[in-house]
């Protein structure tokens, strides 16, 4: 009899310490954040951490969503897709709401089923690849646009600019490359512009001098290079130092500072980008006090216009949690696809057509001036 | 012609880098027959530690630049030795006497550690070299270009490798090394002080490698704390091919790689330049599976 008490004192016990845990999660609404915070992209991942921990910290000041709060949890995906997809394995598990996330198209692509079989929304911010939202999954969204949006922005640009041969650089990442064919098969309709060489450098490395050569010996007008701020920053000045004189157009991955601290404010003058518009040029009242708030907490503006991308990604999660009053991921994924309509976000109004893409003009042509600065051209 | 001898100068200064990082590699396998994966690391971490003084002490400003550089190559190269005899201290001389494979692991998590520590105290994002450090000079010869700071980076190289082969076959000091790497229980036997050499080749490897992250600094501007494992990655191939073990073999391996990617992407594709170099290796190990000079296979470093 006094062993069968201790038992019930027991089980009791259990009952109260998991039943607290219980009403204590309860009153939260645990959202996931997948991002870069470490590997090659890191700094695009942290600076992602800043802007969803202060909209988080924002929100719940605010009394949170429906009264209830908000908890952040974050996982590094590595920059890489292997590791993604144990993040996203991790993430599922922990009764999560939706993810906002990745920066990188094949990152992404690496944890998009895994996100879909949980029932999990998945809004990513930097993603542009085309075929990431060609799949029919149902709740998956990006804040940014797509590639086949930014070639067409991109060769407009090279026409207007009055290029006729062009050379195409990309770097084998999901997202250069879709983006290099798209401008591609773009340009093949098109006789006024001629693509004299479409190629594929290494990312990662130092030395692109003999690929620089190579590019030279095609003679083209213009280069246009479809990777990343690092190795654009050292294309540029690595031909500045060989004396070739040609204007280089780059895709929306070479908008970020580092780009000029990286080739020196000279070699950068004059380089061409297309891009959603910079923090600074964003527009609207939205923005303008989020940038206010970021730079009162950390010390400086936001770098780079993905890891706002992700705040807006956020932010309309938020909202379709808000006015649907659900975290069912079937409510909510159709909110976003129909009813949710120029949603006023930091980066624009944002609407998502059926299949999860962002609907709107986003793209903008920037021109890298001689003290290093970017410059929206009109 | 014009553009083949500019690629193959191209190639010559990659090459370079590699040499020297590949060096490191050498060594510390000659002697204990570890392939020290923190090597390409301590290659980071003499990277960022070349910008830390030259930043933050203005010796540019203080000393002029070629005083600067000098005396950065010398503290750079000092420092990173300290980090390498503390790796080999903490990390793999508890593990001497262990099964390989633990030493193995042992410096993949040296390297993990290292990478991560740079990551979290310098942060995440590029780091850039002070433009305009050495002139911007370029020579041009029928057409070929050379910008002054290679040939310098190559003939600092060159002097390093010499130098080393010079202290390993002709010094006391150096035939002690090669004894401990043939045998270094026999070596002990005569009087050699094995840890000491074990100590001393953890000098010299990480020596190297910091002022090869120095030398890349300094060429290119652009420093990232995952750096180390493209280079680490290259450079260890390079041993491989000139022969694992073999110091001149290291110095070879190093120059015949970087003119292969370089020519590789000339002539053949950009994007298949690192797959053409895999296949050279790959060739050059299935006729001569010991790497092109390792010959002597008992008688390494």
């Amino acid at each position: 009899m006094r062993r069968f008490s201790w038992i019930v004192t027991f089980l009791a016990v259990l009952v109260f310490i998991f039943g607290s845990v219980i009403s204590s999660t309860a009153g939260e609404i645990k959202v996931g954040l997948m991002g870069p915070m470490t590997g090659a992209w890191a700094s695009e991942g942290q600076e992602m951490k800043q802007v969803l921990e202060l909209l988080v910290e924002e929100t719940n000041n605010q009394g949170g969503v429906n009264g209830q709060k908000i908890k952040l949890i974050v996982e590094d995906d590595g920059s890489d897709p292997r590791t993604a997809a144990l993040a996203a394995q991790r993430l599922v598990t922990q009764g999560i709401v939706g993810v906002i996330g990745t920066y990188g198209s094949s990152v992404t692509e690496a944890t998009q089923n895994i996100y879909d079989e949980a029932k999990v929304i998945q809004i990513a911010n930097g993603s542009t690849a085309i075929r990431l939202t060609e799949k029919g999954l149902k709740y998956f969204f990006r804040t940014c646009p797509r590639d086949d949006e930014q070639a067409r922005v991109a060769v407009k640009a090279i026409k207007n600019l009055g290029f006729h041969t062009i050379a195409i650089l990309h770097d084998n990442t999901t997202y250069a490359k879709g983006l290099a064919e798209e401008a591609k098969r773009l340009l093949e309709k098109d006789d006024t512009v001629k693509i004299v060489f479409f190629d594929a450098l290494t990312p990662g490395e130092q030395d692109y001098t003999a690929i620089l050569t190579k590019l030279k010996g095609a003679n083209p007008d213009a280069v246009f290079f479809t990777g990343y701020y690092p190795e654009a920053g050292l294309l540029l000045r690595q031909k500045k130092e060989m004396g070739w004189d040609v204007p280089f157009i780059g895709g929306d991955a070479t908008n970020n500072p580092d780009l000029t601290k990286i080739a020196g404010a000279d070699a950068a003058a004059g380089f061409y980008f297309v891009s959603a518009p910079l923090p600074k040029d964003l527009p609207g009242e939205e923005a303008k006090k989020f940038l206010e708030k970021f730079a009162k907490k950390y010390g400086n503006p936001p770098n780079s216009i993905y890891s706002v991308l992700a705040g807006d990604g956020f932010r309309v999660l938020v909202k379709a949690i808000e006015v649907t009053k659900s975290t069912d991921p079937d409510v909510l994924a159709d909110y976003l696809h129909n009813k949710l309509k120029d949603f006023p976000g930091l980066t624009g109004k944002i609407s998502f057509n059926e299949k999860g893409d962002r609907v709107g003009e986003v793209y903008r042509v920037y021109r890298v001036n001689e003290k290093g600065e970017f410059i929206l051209l009109p | 012609m014009a553009e083949f001898l500019q690629q193959f100068v191209n190639g010559l200064a990659v090459g370079g880098i590699y040499a020297l990082i590949a060096l490191g590699y050498t060594m510390v396998y000659g002697v204990l027959k570890l392939i020290n994966f923190a090597h390409g690391d301590l290659f980071t971490i003499g990277a960022y530690l070349g910008l830390t003084l030259l930043t933050s002490f203005g010796l540019a400003d203080r000393v002029g630049p070629g005083v600067a550089v000098l005396l950065l190559v010398v503290m750079v190269m000092g420092f990173v030795a300290v980090i390498g005899i503390i790796l080999e201290r903490v990390a793999y001389r508890p593990l001497r006497n262990s099964p390989r494979l633990s030493a193995v692991v042992s410096a993949l998590g040296a390297s993990i550690f290292f990478q991560n520590a740079v990551m979290l105290i310098y942060g995440a994002r590029f780091r850039v070299y002070p433009q305009n450090l050495l002139p911007k000079i370029s020579l041009n010869l029928l057409g070929i270009y050379i910008p002054l700071v290679k040939i310098l980076v190559l003939v600092v190289c060159v002097i390093m490798m010499v130098g080393l082969y010079l202290f390993i076959q002709r010094t006391t000091i150096g035939t002690a090394i090669r004894a401990a790497a043939i045998d270094q229980e026999a070596a002990r036997l005569v009087g050699i002080n094995v840890d000491g050499v074990i100590t001393l080749v953890f000098i010299i490897g990480p020596a190297l490698g910091g002022l090869a992250g120095l030398m890349v600094g300094i060429l290119y501007g652009q420093i990232k704390f995952t750096m180390g494992w493209i280079y680490g990655l290259k450079a260890f191939t390079a041993a491989i091919l000139g022969g694992i073990g073999n110091i001149p073999g290291a110095m070879l391996g190093g120059l015949i790689l970087g003119v292969v990617e370089a020519l590789g992407s000339a002539y053949i594709s950009i994007a298949w330049k690192d797959a053409i170099a895999f296949c050279v290796l790959i060739l050059i190990l299935v006729v001569k599976p010991t790497g092109l000079l390792g010959e002597r296979v008992a008688e390494k470093v």
